[in-house]
């Protein structure tokens, strides 16, 4: 086997989180400011292996196990910040960030704003969302939250690529960023991913703030993100065998959020359909979908729909999970109703 | 210094303090501020006494009532006095206002949130020690502050891992209306320093002699690297939580036995004359003060406010002005 060949391999065989971690590590290794906060990140590597190594590599004082005290690690982020130094501080799972949202919103979102520009807050807040049958308090997804809140850029990512070139953003971006991993792709190894798996080995950045269509097609625009799009790739191949052609793009963040990328694509198929993990309320479906319209004019789509967690929190039970939360059979089938007779 | 020097300094920095709380009073009435403006009147020693202790390097995280410990850590009176009348020149363009002064160039900076400015300033200590400075964080709340779930957090870790805090708290025995005998568990908040491996120091928050010397003994264990300190002053607040307070949570005779009997300037009288300081000389810093911050304050009140155009402004990097 060629050495490319067993790079790819490896890279192929890499849990994600392993990815995450060297990102991470890159990012440590050229700028000595960046420290790492958080429950199990330093001994234990992070409860899905996303700083593994690093504190045997950059010590404790750069990778700090902290407490159970959300509250006053994630102001010590903002203390940090303040003091000149760049802090990814990890909420191991977003449905705990009612304990220390106070530092989250007023603090470190709103500081840059109320400083009048004067004070930086580069922050990194790294955390896990989604659904994997954890029940009401550990699989919410959340984004749509942060994003109400201004101040905050706020990243999904989908694919072992994006999650690597998103995390080194993040930790170079002068703003604070929300950072939501996944935890059904957390579990996931490279060669579980249908798009973009390839990893490149040094150090690279993937803008904050731009969508990509990550499959082409013609007859409707699928927008969506971080899991989902792995769900909606699995749809729009299934759809295309009954001859009909998806095109789905990755938001990536939504904030920013790349309605341009989706406006021009829904302007030519003229259908969008927004699909969402997070709950469906006043939250991204209909943000994006109002954003897409304004840009494209009432009369510039035929038809707008969306599907989402219908406000209600995520059940225990794995049958109604399933019946509440966006797959891909249920993307295929409310893609079939959108296109039914056209 | 000698006594008279040092006495002398003490009583103009409480004065200028008061004379500047004086003028946003002013500016209040002038309907220049809007929101609920807190004043520190009454708090003076505390302001005036910690400032000695700090050093340039050191960091101060305050609170809603944050105007004297600005003035302590060597903010710009004109820009904070201008921030709090909302203007362009302002330490933060108008954008904070009078609750959230951010002064990089100090290390000072200010929360509007109860309780939350100790973990803020727990950041600035663990930097200090990875950077092998010789710093120390200063994170000041009140008795309602001490109550907060952040201030446990925050001493849980710097007890632990002895980095170099030190909360300050103003115990003006008033959350708002809530007294702090009926709501805390101990007598004072500098006894539960023993929880956090941290010093517990209790100080007369009225006497700027004894918060200086208390303030300036808290530096220097934090800074001599032996672990947090909590230094709880005991002040008395002379008007409501903020202006416009109705206070029916304490009558007027009450009020007023507050400013005869723990007026930190008045009682500083005796101090004074002893250094050898004559009570015409204090009158004539009160008058002086004062006559600084009129002046102050008709400058402020001619700056331009902020452009409308200007109000999207800031929020993220990309959008600050050169």
């Amino acid at each position: 086997m060629s050495a490319v060949a067993e790079r790819v391999n490896d890279r192929l065989a890499m849990p994600l989180p392993a990815t995450i971690a060297e990102a991470i590590a890159l990012e440590m290794e050229r700028d000595e400011t960046i420290l790492c906060l958080g429950e199990d990140i330093g001994r234990a590597g992070g409860v899905f292996g996303a700083t593994k190594g690093l504190q045997e590599r950059f010590g404790k004082g750069r990778v700090v196990d902290t407490p159970i005290a959300e509250m006053g690690f994630t102001g010590m982020g903002v203390g940090l910040a303040q003091a000149g130094m760049r802090p990814l501080v990890e909420i191991m799972f977003v449905d705990f960030i009612g304990v220390c949202l106070e530092q989250v919103y007023n603090a470190a979102a709103k500081i840059p704003y109320m400083s009048g520009g004067r004070q930086r807050m580069p922050m990194v807040i790294k955390t896990a969302g989604g659904c994997i049958g954890s029940a009401a308090q550990h699989s919410q997804c959340l984004w749509g939250l942060f994003a109400h809140l201004p101040g905050m850029k706020v990243v999904a990512p989908c694919n072992p690529h994006d999650h690597k070139g998103l995390m080194a953003a993040a930790l170079r971006s002068d703003d604070p960023v929300v950072f939501i991993e996944h935890k059904a792709l957390l579990l996931r190894k490279g060669r579980d991913f249908r798009h973009h798996p390839d990893v490149p080995d040094g150090a690279y950045t993937v803008p904050i703030g731009e969508a990509a269509v990550v499959r082409r097609g013609s007859d409707v625009t699928l927008a969506t993100l971080s899991a989902t799009v792995e769900h909606a790739l699995a749809a729009a191949e299934d759809l295309a065998g009954e001859g009909l052609s998806v095109e789905v793009i990755d938001l990536r963040s939504v904030v920013p959020l790349d309605a341009d990328t989706v406006a021009e694509s829904a302007g030519r198929t003229g259908r969008l359909l927004v699909v969402d993990e997070d709950y469906l309320s006043f939250g991204l479906s209909a943000e994006l979908s109002l954003r897409v319209i304004d840009l494209l004019g009432l009369s510039g789509l035929r038809q707008v729909a969306r599907l989402a967690v219908p406000d209600v929190p995520i059940p225990a039970a794995l049958s109604l999970e399933k019946a509440v939360v966006p797959g891909a059979e249920m993307i295929a089938d409310k893609l079939r109703q959108m296109t039914k007779g056209a | 210094m000698t006594d008279a020097a040092m006495a002398r300094d003490r009583f103009r920095r409480m004065a200028a303090m008061r004379a500047f709380d004086e003028a946003c009073l002013d500016a209040l009435r002038r309907k220049a501020i809007h929101g609920e403006l807190h004043v520190g009147l009454g708090q003076e020693a505390i302001g005036a006494g910690m400032a000695e202790a700090l050093r340039p390097e050191d960091a101060v995280v305050s609170t809603h009532r944050n105007h004297f410990h600005a003035l302590a850590k060597g903010v710009d009176r004109r820009a904070l006095l201008a921030e709090i009348c909302e203007r362009e020149a302002g330490l933060c363009r108008g954008r904070g206002g009078h609750m959230h002064p951010f002064d990089p160039a100090t290390n000072f900076s200010a929360t509007g949130i109860v309780g939350a400015s100790i973990p803020v300033a727990l950041g600035y200590a663990h930097a200090f020690r990875l950077r092998g400075e010789a710093a120390v964080a200063v994170g000041v709340t009140g008795d309602g502050g001490s109550h907060t779930g952040g201030f446990h957090e925050a001493l849980v870790m710097a007890g632990a891992a002895r980095l170099p805090l030190v909360v300050l708290v103003e115990n003006n025995a008033l959350a708002i209306s809530v007294q702090f005998e009926d709501v805390s568990p101990t007598e004072t908040v500098a006894e539960r320093a023993a929880a956090y491996s941290a010093l517990g120091l209790h100080v007369d928050g009225t006497d700027v002699d004894a918060v200086a010397h208390t303030v300036a003994q808290a530096m220097d264990h934090a800074r001599g690297g032996r672990g947090p300190v909590i230094v709880e002053a005991i002040c008395h607040r002379f008007r409501g939580h903020f202006e416009g307070d109705p206070e029916g949570y304490r009558s007027k005779e009450e009020r007023q036995r507050v400013r005869d009997n723990f007026d930190p300037l008045r009682l500083y009288r005796h101090r004074l004359a002893a250094a050898g300081v004559s009570d015409d000389e204090a009158d004539a810093i009160l008058v002086a003060e004062k006559a600084a911050m009129k002046e102050l304050l008709a400058d402020v009140l001619d700056m331009p406010m902020p452009d409308p155009a200007g109000a999207m402004l800031y929020r993220f990097v990309e959008e600050a002005r050169a």
